[in-house]
């Protein structure tokens, strides 16, 4: 059984919810279609069960020895282990499903070849479908299974009733079976394959409710500005064939000197393939300028805003940098830039959810905007990759596993909210909803104060980490005052989101008790399918960063992933926890301040001051783009609709005209006059007589 | 005797083509029947100078095979001839054009030349090909 | 164009006679009859010279030319002729001028069958139905041809085809010309009858009545053709002959129709 799970495990883990998925196409429209969610649930059980499987199994005789030796001491002997692991097995477990296409290079090679003599050739290309996982796989294995399985039993709940129930499990299932083959994706091609499915899981989900004209434009937006990211994409990824000669993970991340060779012989091509991987990061994970899709995305049901956030699609961008994170390493500038956007992305998102009225946008907006925090950590290497790489990549990750789950409560219970309240989610027509809802009342506040930094929470850990880190990188010589402005916006929107995080909370909690009409008479709070989920995220959320966290016991696991460049462990940063700890409880009470006493639903002053709006609207980034880049695409596009109109459509009506006119000379012959046919007939008969006598007689 | 053969292809061609120009142009349909015939003897008058010139009866015996035919063509045009007059009341075959184009203009003048097709009101209107019918041809109470 | 202007003794005639039957085709308004006329005889006299020498045989070639001039004229007459009852008889004339033709072509037995099935039954069925349905004479379609220049030119390019063959492969062509190139000797159809294979029961035998002459055009000889050579062709006509006459009964309108 033990030695089967070794051998099977990694394709269980996607095939599982492919196989629902697969159920509910053919199947599901018809039979049992209100137990949709019955064979996807199962078969995110399956996956998730794998997928822990996969965690204890991919790492199995060296995870407790470097646990017990967090220090110094035992990160040596981990790379002395770690090498001999590398020499014997790669890192990785792969298992090879079959060759997808194969273009040789070379002249005079064999018709069919094996592995090895494929990589030897230079040249070709040769792509494998091949799951590999690794550490940082595992991880993000269970990440994935476990929020999508929590989010799918909530939505088993939540999306009861509605006439297309088969259909949005069978795009949940579809959603989470792409982003289980993204993560386990052995080379860059495959990796894109399913980076474009994710992107269309999002677009079936976020336009859930087609027939809504609001929905299909999110959809269709965020559609449009996933692709600008994958292009960049996909750019690089042909950059960094024609640089390595291959796509797959384990040869290019297999000897990092190597990639420090080409990094120091092609130093700007290196910058720009980081830079295009990271265009694509930037698309997929709602980086500033890209980030415009994200709070728009609001538009599709509820767990698929938790889905999305949380767990599969955003934080495929932090994958890809963190994963590409032996690239990104020889590149300190773009390493700086990558900070450089996540600082502006934070800060934006964060100015823009003060103001929100709506409380999924609020979270939507703070998904944004930790997402920049994580991008911040990334490119906190910049100032030192060397020593700062190691523990940038692990706390961005960190922050992206104990954000997911969270941000996972928040928005499950923001959806329990609408669900209770009819489907309002105007912060202005309710409030006080704590005694009515008391269920989603407490997990909602437990992910609020794990969101806001809260000590000794999930959020706390992980975002301590990263001021460390940016703390460290502020001390660097060369690059200090950037990195000091970068930490100086990382401690600002941290308040901020104390502060936003709390608004919305008390704006929907405290206060005295409103209900909008379309709520009824008694709001009822969430049914078992939507608490059982919702109490165990909030158990995450607050316990998770305590259980990970301060032991070092993700930071550890994840050092195992081959090609994850190594660095000294380092103790904790006393001062920016003391800060990021006043910060979080300002914020808090700052909001307490401000809407503690609110008057309720009907107190919320609407946002008069122009500082207001400009925060309501996003920094009227939508507008800017409206005006910066779809109205002249706009004008572009009617110009060329005139230039197809004036001219292609005239020529094609021209060479339509030409049968017509053929036509209308030949068409007197056609008059019906039986006399005149005969005359057609004689005339044909003489002619061939006279051709027939010329070719006789040899003359004209 | 080639003289005399030759001599008496040449009157069956000039009968031919005499019967030819009278099919073209005489509009009555008896009279374009019996330009048919007239080629008919011609084709006739060559049949039987060949077998005269090669002394066999061949020639005579396709001839009888001519009248045979001959004979075949004029009962049929006359029934036609018989049920077309019935319709028109006349013998002009030019009023028969109604498998033409219908807007070419009219190629004869007089007695207003072939008829507008008249279409009973019920009937579907077969529209010439690729053009827009002139009238609805779907009946007015279906949904488009 | 020269070689058009080479063939111009034999395009000459027929363009004339041609002509002489484009102006007596039926029109509006009178008819040049003379000016016609003298064109079409000097045509037929140009192409008698031509083509029509006479032989040693003083009565057949006397013959020959009373018939031959009879059909072409009649024909003349047929289809220029308003009138279609006047139309009819001449029409019955050519009959009755091919029939002479068949005599001289040693066809006793057609000449007689023609003159009965034409002259007898086909022309005067035709002049009942002329008389029941015009019974005004000439009407105003009869009396104006349809294109009679477009059939005119088409009938001349047909004529002059059919008469520069004869001309170019009769038998006048046979004997190689001076000046001719030999090596490309031209594709005669008329060949010497001692070529022909023909069939055996075509060919005459000797009158049992009077054996020093053959039976060829007697109704022994063409009976002993058509029924020997030719017998499933009989059968098919007359299988035809049988679906004609079911056709025309069917076609035929109904009393409940109304007759003419």
């Amino acid at each position: 059984m033990v030695s089967w799970l070794n051998d099977n495990v990694l394709w269980l883990i996607p095939a599982a919810p492919l196989l629902a998925c697969l159920w509910i196409v053919v199947a599901g429209q018809f039979l049992r279609r209100e137990k949709a969610h019955q064979p996807v649930v199962l078969g995110l059980i399956i996956s998730w069960l794998c997928a822990l499987y996969l965690l204890f199994s991919v790492v199995p005789s060296t995870f407790e020895h470097t646990a017990e030796h967090a220090d110094e001491h035992a990160a040596e002997v981990k790379d002395v282990h770690h090498e001999e692991r590398h020499a014997a097995k790669g890192g990785a477990v792969t298992y090879y499903v079959y060759d997808w296409f194969s273009v040789r290079g070379g002249n005079e090679q064999p018709t069919t070849m094996t592995e090895d003599q494929a990589r030897a050739d230079a040249g070709g290309m040769h792509v494998r479908v091949e799951l590999r996982a690794d550490a940082m796989s595992a991880l993000m294995l269970v990440m994935v299974t476990t929020v999508s399985l929590l989010v799918a039993i909530f939505a088993s709940g939540y999306m009861h009733g509605d006439p297309g129930y088969p259909r949005f499990f069978g795009a949940l299932s579809l959603f989470v079976f792409s982003m289980c083959m993204l993560v386990l994706a052995s080379n860059f091609l495959l990796l894109f394959v399913f980076w474009e499915a994710v992107g269309l899981c999002s677009y079936l989900l976020i336009g859930f409710w087609f027939h809504k004209p609001s929905a299909a434009a999110a959809a269709k937006k965020a559609f449009v500005v996933n692709r600008i990211g994958d292009f960049g994409l996909i750019l690089g990824i042909f950059m960094i064939w024609t640089t390595f000669g291959t796509l797959e993970f384990s040869q290019i991340f297999a000897d990092p000197t190597l990639i420090a060779q080409v990094a120091i012989a092609q130093p700007e091509i290196f910058t720009t393939i980081c830079l295009l991987l990271f265009i694509g990061a930037v698309g997929k994970s709602a980086q500033f300028p890209l980030h415009v899709w994200l709070p728009d995305a609001m538009e599709g049901p509820t767990p698929v805003s938790a889905l999305i956030h949380a767990a599969t699609m955003v934080t495929a961008g932090v994958y890809l940098v963190a994963r590409c994170a032996p690239l990104f390493m020889h590149s300190p500038f773009a390493l700086q830039i990558v900070a450089g956007i996540g600082a502006a992305t934070a800060l934006i998102a964060a100015i823009t959810a003060l103001t929100q009225n709506d409380l999924k946008r609020v979270l939507a907006y703070s998904t944004v905007s930790q997402l920049g925090y994580m991008f911040m950590s990334l490119g906190a290497a910049g100032a030192d990759p060397e020593h700062l790489m190691q523990p940038a990549v692990t706390y961005a990750m960190f922050h992206m596993f104990t954000h997911a789950f969270f941000k996972a409560v928040l928005f499950l219970s923001a959806g329990s909210v609408m669900h209770a309240m009819g489907d309002v989610i105007d912060m202005r027509r309710f409030s006080g909803l704590r005694t009515a809802l008391p269920i989603t009342w407490i997990t909602f506040l437990a992910g609020a104060l794990a969101l806001a930094g809260f000590p000794l929470l999930s959020g706390f850990w992980s975002k301590d980490e990263i001021l460390a880190v940016l703390h460290m990188a502020a001390q660097s010589k060369e690059h200090g005052t950037y990195y000091t402005v970068i930490l100086g916006v990382a401690l600002l929107t941290a308040l901020m989101t104390a502060f936003y995080t709390f608004r919305a909370y008390l704006l929907t909690f405290h206060g005295p008790e409103v209900f909008p009409p379309e709520a009824g008479h008694h709001p009822h709070d969430a049914p078992p399918a939507m608490a059982i989920p919702l109490y165990i995220l909030a158990a995450a959320a607050l316990l998770i960063g305590l259980a990970t966290g301060p032991t070092h016991l993700y930071g550890h696991y994840l050092h195992h992933t081959p090609g994850m460049p190594s660095a000294p462990a380092h103790g904790p940063d006393w001062l920016m926890m003391m800060l990021s700890t006043i910060l979080a409880i300002g914020g808090i009470a700052g909001a307490h301040l401000v809407y503690g006493s609110h008057r309720g639903a009907a107190g919320v002053k609407d946002n008069a001051s122009p500082l207001q709006k400009f925060s309501f609207n996003g920094l009227y980034l939508d507008e800017l783009y409206i005006a910066l880049v779809v109205k002249p695409l706009r004008s572009l596009a009617e110009v060329c609709e005139m230039f197809d109109r004036m001219v292609i459509d005239q020529i094609v009506d021209g060479v339509a005209l030409i049968p017509g006119i053929v036509g209308s000379i030949l068409r007197p012959i056609q008059n019906g006059l039986v006399q005149h046919y005969a005359f057609v007939m004689l005339l044909g008969l003489a002619a061939g007589m006279v051709w027939m006598l010329q070719s006789l007689t040899g003359s004209p | 005797m080639t003289a005399q053969l030759e001599s008496q292809l040449v009157v069956g061609a000039i009968l031919f083509v005499l019967g030819a120009i009278g099919f073209l142009t005489r509009r009555n349909l008896i009279l374009m029947m019996l330009s048919a015939e007239m080629m008919l003897h011609g084709v006739a008058v060559n049949l039987t100078a060949f077998g005269r010139y090669h002394g066999n009866a061949s020639g005579q015996v396709f001839t009888i095979f001519v009248l045979t035919i001959a004979a075949c063509e004029a009962g049929l045009a006359l029934a036609l001839i018989l049920g077309l007059y019935q319709r028109r009341k006349s013998l002009d075959v030019q009023l028969w054009g109604n498998l033409g184009e219908p807007d070419l203009p009219q190629m004869s003048t007089e007695e207003g030349g072939r008829f507008a097709p008249q279409h009973p009101a019920d009937m579907p209107i077969l529209t010439p090909a690729g053009r827009m019918p002139n009238s609805p041809v779907v009946p007015s109470n279906t949904k488009i | 164009m020269n070689s058009l202007l080479e063939q111009a003794p034999l395009l000459a005639p027929l363009a004339l006679g041609i002509l002489a039957v484009w102006m007596l085709l039926p029109r509006e308004g009178n008819r040049a009859w003379i000016i016609a006329g003298l064109c079409g005889v000097s045509a037929l006299l140009w192409l008698t010279k031509n083509f029509l020498p006479p032989t040693d045989n003083v009565v057949q070639t006397g013959m020959f030319y009373a018939f031959a001039a009879g059909a072409v004229l009649s024909g003349v007459m047929m289809i220029t002729e308003s009138n279609p009852v006047y139309a009819a008889l001449w029409f019955a004339m050519v009959t009755l001028s091919v029939c002479g033709l068949f005599l001289i072509n040693a066809a006793p037995f057609l000449a007689a069958t023609t003159v009965i099935v034409y002259a007898g039954a086909i022309v005067v069925t035709f002049l009942f139905v002329i008389m029941l349905a015009q019974q005004g004479g000439a009407t105003g379609y009869d009396r104006k041809a349809f294109q009679p220049t477009l059939a005119s030119i088409a009938g001349f390019m047909l004529l002059a085809c059919l008469m520069f063959t004869l001309q170019e492969f009769g038998g006048k062509a046979i004997a190689v010309e001076e000046g001719e190139d030999p090596r490309m000797p031209r594709p005669q159809f008329i060949l010497p009858p001692a070529t022909v294979m023909a069939n055996p029961l075509s060919q005459p035998m000797p009158r049992k009545d009077k054996p020093d002459q053959n039976d060829l055009g007697t109704l022994q000889g063409v009976g002993r053709s058509l029924f020997g050579d030719y017998l499933f062709a009989v059968e098919l006509a007359g299988t035809v002959l049988l679906i004609a006459t079911i056709g025309t009964i069917a076609l035929a309108p109904r009393r409940s129709q109304g007759t003419l």
